[in-house]
């Protein structure tokens, strides 16, 4: 079953902390210091630690998986811009809308924001269904 | 080690096997807190999880400069995976040009399994050119 345009995705809620990151980091195999060294992340623009652009994008994927099943496993497309650091304490949503159907595929624009309500990531999302 | 700013456009990362042991992707879901992931059933392992190990064989071959940044990314799920399963992740360098004292790099990815893909993406990621100037 298709969600109709303008249906909205169930939405995720995550709050990030530094230890996710540091669990992210040794599951992700990266050790860039930007997300696990608080005194080398304080040194750079961002003046602390962030977490991974894939952590967030984790939370999207989620989000699409609970709205279409194996569907996005089987025929999932993303693509999407990192625009704001997500860093220990943000509470992070990720949400989603479908905006059209195309040729067999629905297409949602996908978002996640903190709790200030800035955009850290925005994109698009397709999936055949 | 090599870092990916040593690295030209068109360069290509030898293919890197790799497994999707019940440990890691245990390991992984946890990281995310993927509650979605475990509501379907099959034994299936979040797509997220391909990319992220598939980028992690990358970064086997070749480390992050100091201060990367990503900046976009692309993914295009083409099967479902699941725990067990044998992946192969092939990478390329396909595109690098530089900016304001940062390098702009765009990583294409493409896992197979048994020879056909199950998932391709281009990571678009920046660094500083010289040590220190994201500080």
């Amino acid at each position: 079953m298709s969600l109709a345009a303008g249906a909205t995705l169930p939405t995720v809620t995550k709050t990030i902390t530094q230890e996710k990151i540091n669990a992210y980091s040794l599951a992700g195999g990266d050790g860039n210091p930007l997300h696990t060294d608080p005194a080398f992340a304080a040194s750079t623009q961002f003046g602390g630690t962030i977490a991974h652009g894939m952590l967030v994008l984790a939370y999207v994927s989620e989000m699409l998986t609970a709205a279409f099943g194996e569907d996005w496993l089987a025929s999932g497309r993303l693509k999407v811009r990192f625009r704001a650091p997500a860093r220990p304490g943000d509470r992070l949503t990720a949400s989603g809308k479908v905006t059209s159907h195309e040729g067999g595929k629905t297409i949602c624009e996908v978002e996640c924001r903190n709790e200030a309500g800035e955009v850290l990531v925005s994109g698009e999302a397709e999936v055949s269904r | 080690m090599t870092t990916l700013a040593d690295l030209e456009k068109g360069h290509e990362f030898p293919p890197a096997p790799f497994d999707l042991s019940d440990q890691w992707v245990d390991a992984y879901v946890a990281s995310v807190e993927d509650e979605a992931i475990g509501a379907l059933e099959g034994a299936f392992v979040p797509p997220m999880a391909v990319a992220a190990l598939a980028i992690r064989a990358l970064l086997e071959h070749a480390s992050l400069p100091p201060g990367t940044l990503h900046a976009g990314q692309e993914l295009t799920f083409t099967a479902p995976v699941r725990r067990g399963e044998a992946l192969t992740v092939a990478a390329r360098i396909a595109s690098r040009g530089e900016r304001a004292g940062w390098a702009l790099m765009g990583v294409e990815l493409n896992v197979a399994r048994d020879g056909e893909a199950v998932m391709t993406g281009r990571a678009m990621i920046s660094f500083p050119l010289a040590e220190g100037a994201a500080a």
